[in-house]
């Protein structure tokens, strides 16, 4: 009988370290880990050298352990096994009380230094902007969805307060910085951030579109919501691999636009968008291709380009001859489509690719000072990214 | 390569016991002998090379004891043993000059000096063959991180030893016992401890500082026992019987206790090879003491050469010295549970030193355990690190404090006796037994495959 146990217990124990083994050594590489979003270590090659200061058996044990079978369920059961054990976030991305997934952002994080360098550059903006006589700038600063759904974190869990960051922005900036916080506050009840993405949706850019109208002086249009995708697992489910409720995206049309999608306008103006000073435009703001993709958000403008210019065709007189300069982030690709009713011509630059001097673009854009601006960005990405030359 | 890694677990482990059990009994040796070149060879290609020097220059000093055994020559060759084994890890540990540790040193060495320290007290015989001599140092189970195992342990099963398959089934569950400890358990708390050492000083509440020693206490005791626990399987599976090393250290009652229980091979060796023969207590109580500082300063230093290790043995010296003049009458005749929130408060203040390494860390550390930080009682760090880890910190106190193993001896009795429906069948628990195993060997693998949080923690010594 108790043979017979040991027997039971050195198969099972042996047969499952044998069995992976050997299934392991028969499983052929993979180049590419969708689930992890990055190329796998391959094969290193041999050499004495590497060998003997120790990186060849290093990057062996890489490759090894990267290219471990079924290498995505071991992940995922490790994954599941931190949820079951009452674990509230996942490589820094909280779990959400309504069993969303919301990015983590802790003070530590962010360097006061780095915040006062941002500071200073939008200082710069803003007094080159009063040397103006023509055209308005504009600041909006979107906060992201830990300081809106705070009472969905986890309870005692950290997060980075923006609110102290805006009201120095708006120390700086005076009139023209835009609140969105308010407007998005007050519909924090409604669907304004994703579950599995740290973008807002397009719902929350309509409400930024609003508060931005409010503090421009315009009069915002009415739109027609198109759900384009039920499916949409964003930035924050790749970090945590759960099994979460897909996000919807939608597209905001404006009424009389949609009319005019991918066609002549009644006074005969067309929409192009011309991607990356490009001669070929392209006539919808929408790349439908992406929806196949796992990166849906790309839908919107084409995922990142460094500079468009978009030719809106827009109807309304009150826009005619009216030309924007956006500087932005990703949270700006869904809000931009806001904006094509009121301007005529719409610059956009992402200064993550543009090392150039800022100003002179802006010089060679603006006729005759005829150049509004606007720097809209969500606080994290501002903090991150706002820097120009 | 450690043993909680995928190269090991399914390249090395596999292609080794397949080897050693197909190859006549009398190649065994050498094919353990050349399977443990590799494996250590594997992350320190170089330093290979001094521990294939450590080996034959005690071999040939233990032929040397042996054959003047009696003579001055004899004295000789041990004091040349000695100053060569403390040379090395004098030289690589001690002398400052920034050289990488070669893995293991702290253990073969000790090993290889009881040895031929036994050889010349005429306790074991020397070794002729030099392959089982080379076996005994390099053997990889215990190679890297303990438990030290004595010459004289052994001995005769470096020549003869036979594994039956209750032996290898015992040795493999032990095994993934001592994988799931140190990848489930001390890597998961792990963290815990590296989230509460990135938080700033001043956000070190006095709940967030227990907590994060309370991980680290966890941490290593469940990584070093854990693999502890992997090396003493896998001798067990080849047929070898190492001794045990830790004996639920956190339920000691007094500090002299808990030195039986933690680390028992270091301490062990220290005690026969230093204690003893400096007259342990028996040259009178003032030189009992000295010997109790003595040997808790080498212990202390043992762990490494930053003087935070010695105020770290200092430390444990001083308990048990008070232990042995006035506090242990006292805590005799205290309730036991007064004497284990005593010695539990001693052993969570001594891994203070031990961890943080730093003079104005460790005196931040310790104002905030007593409440007189910047951050007063609780913050909300604190209690985030407590519901993120409070599953995990009940199921570690579960396995340390062995309420799981009492549980299990509970069920035991219980099923022996039966129910009213008669008796539960053996089979039951065997089934249970397993499923437990696999569980653990497939959630270590998960972690492992998840983790390229891996140190070990233990290879710093």
């Amino acid at each position: 009988m108790k043979k017979i146990n040991a027997v039971i217990t050195l198969l099972l124990l042996g047969g499952i370290l044998l069995g992976l083994a050997v299934a392991d050594i028969c499983t052929p590489d993979r180049l590419f880990s969708e689930y992890e979003n990055r190329i796998l270590a391959s094969k290193p090659d041999f050499s004495l050298k590497d060998l003997f200061d120790g990186s060849y058996t290093e990057d062996y044990e890489t490759y090894v352990t990267d290219q471990f079978v079924e290498r995505d369920r071991w992940i995922f059961i490790k994954t599941m096994t931190d949820v079951l054990l009452g674990k509230k976030e996942i490589n820094g991305v909280y779990l959400a009380k309504d069993k969303t997934l919301i990015e983590k952002h802790v003070p530590e994080d962010i360097k006061p230094e780095v915040v006062a360098q941002r500071l200073a550059l939008l200082q710069r903006l803003v007094e080159w902007q009063e040397g103006r006589e023509n055209g308005a700038l504009h600041i909006m600063l979107v906060p992201t969805a830990d300081n809106i759904l705070t009472d969905m974190l986890p309870d005692h869990a950290a997060y980075y307060e923006q609110q102290e960051l805006l009201e120095q922005v708006q120390e700086t900036a005076g009139s023209c910085a835009i609140d969105v916080t308010d407007s998005l506050q007050s519909h924090r009840e409604e669907y304004i951030y994703y579950g599995t993405d740290h973008h807002w949706t397009t719902r929350g850019a309509y409400y930024g579109y609003l508060a931005w109208a409010e503090t421009v002086g315009v009069t915002p249009v009415s739109y027609d919501v198109l759900t384009v995708s039920s499916d949409f697992l964003g930035t924050l489910h790749s970090k945590t691999n759960l099994p979460v409720k897909p996000d919807t995206m939608e597209a905001y049309l404006p009424v009389v636009l949609r009319e005019a999608q991918g066609s002549s306008t009644s006074d005969g103006g067309v929409m192009q968008v011309f991607y990356d000073f490009s001669e070929e435009s392209r006539d919808s703001l929408y790349e439908e291709k992406y929806l196949e993709t796992k990166n849906k958000y790309g839908y919107f403008l084409d995922d990142n380009h460094p500079f468009i210019r978009i030719e809106t065709g827009a109807q309304d007189p009150a826009a005619k001859g009216k030309k924007l300069f956006v500087i932005k982030d990703s949270y700006a690709n869904c809000f931009i489509p806001f904006l094509t009713e009121h301007y005529e011509t719409i610059y956009v630059l992402d200064l993550r690719y543009y090392k150039a001097p800022l100003f002179s673009l802006l010089e060679e854009c603006s006729e005759e000072g005829n150049l509004d601006i606007l720097v809209l960005y969500n606080v994290i990405h501002f903090i991150e990214e706002f820097q120009y030359y | 390569m450690v043993f909680s890694s995928i190269l090991f677990l399914f390249r090395f482990l596999p292609a080794f016991l397949i080897l050693y059990f197909v190859v006549p009994k009398r190649a065994r040796n050498l094919v353990l002998f050349l399977g443990s070149l590799v494996f250590y060879a594997w992350g320190e290609p170089v330093y290979v090379v001094l521990m294939l020097f450590s080996t034959l220059s005690d071999y040939i000093h233990g032929r040397l004891i042996a054959r003047y055994r009696g003579k001055r020559a004899a004295t000789c060759f041990l004091i040349s043993s000695v100053v060569i084994n403390l040379g090395l890890l004098g030289f690589f540990k001690y002398s400052g000059l920034n050289l990488p540790l070669p893995i293991g040193i702290s253990f073969y060495t000790f090993q290889t000096m009881s040895y031929t320290i036994d050889v010349y007290r005429g306790e074991v015989e020397a070794q002729k063959n030099i392959l089982d001599f080379g076996v005994f140092v390099a053997m990889f189970p215990q190679l890297i991180a303990g438990p030290i195992v004595k010459y004289k342990v052994v001995a005769k099963e470096l020549r003869t030893r036979h594994a039956s398959l209750e032996d290898m089934a015992e040795g493999a569950g032990r095994f993934i016992i001592g994988l799931g400890k140190k990848v489930l358990l001390a890597n998961n708390i792990g963290q815990l401890f590296v989230e509460a050492a990135g938080t700033a000083q001043e956000n070190l509440s006095l709940l967030m500082a227990w907590l994060s020693i309370l991980a680290y206490a966890f941490q290593i005791y469940f990584d070093f026992s854990g693999y502890s626990d992997m090396a003493i399987g896998l001798g067990r599976i080849m047929g070898f019987h190492f001794p045990e090393n830790f004996n639920y250290p956190y339920t000691a009652v007094s500090v002299t206790d808990f030195w039986r229980r933690w680390h028992m091979s270091l301490s062990s060796w220290f005690r026969e090879y230093v204690y003893i023969p400096l007259g342990g207590n028996r040259k009178g109580l003032k030189r009992q003491l000295l010997n109790i500082v003595i040997v808790w300063s080498l212990t202390g230093i043992w762990h490494g050469a930053g003087w935070n290790f010695l105020l770290w043995g200092m430390w444990f010296a001083v308990f048990l010295i008070l232990e042995k003049v006035i506090l242990g009458k006292t805590l005799a005749n205290l309730p036991k549970f007064a004497g284990w929130i005593y010695t539990m408060a001693v052993v969570l203040v001594s891994w203070c030193f031990f961890s943080l390494e730093k003079t104005d860390t460790i005196i931040l550390f310790l104002k905030s355990m007593f409440g007189i930080g910047g951050a007063g009682l609780a913050n909300q760090e604190a209690w985030y690190m407590l519901g993120n880890y409070a599953v995990l910190l009940v199921i570690l106190a579960i396995g340390a404090l062995p309420l799981g193993k009492k549980a299990v001896e509970w069920i035991k009795v219980r099923c022996a006796k039966g129910t009213k429906a008669g008796p539960v069948p053996a089979v039951c628990l065997g089934i249970a037994e397993k499923l437990f195993f696999v569980a653990v060997l497939l959630l270590s693998i998960a972690n492992i495959v998840d983790a390229s949080y891996n140190p070990f923690l233990y290879f710093r010594f």
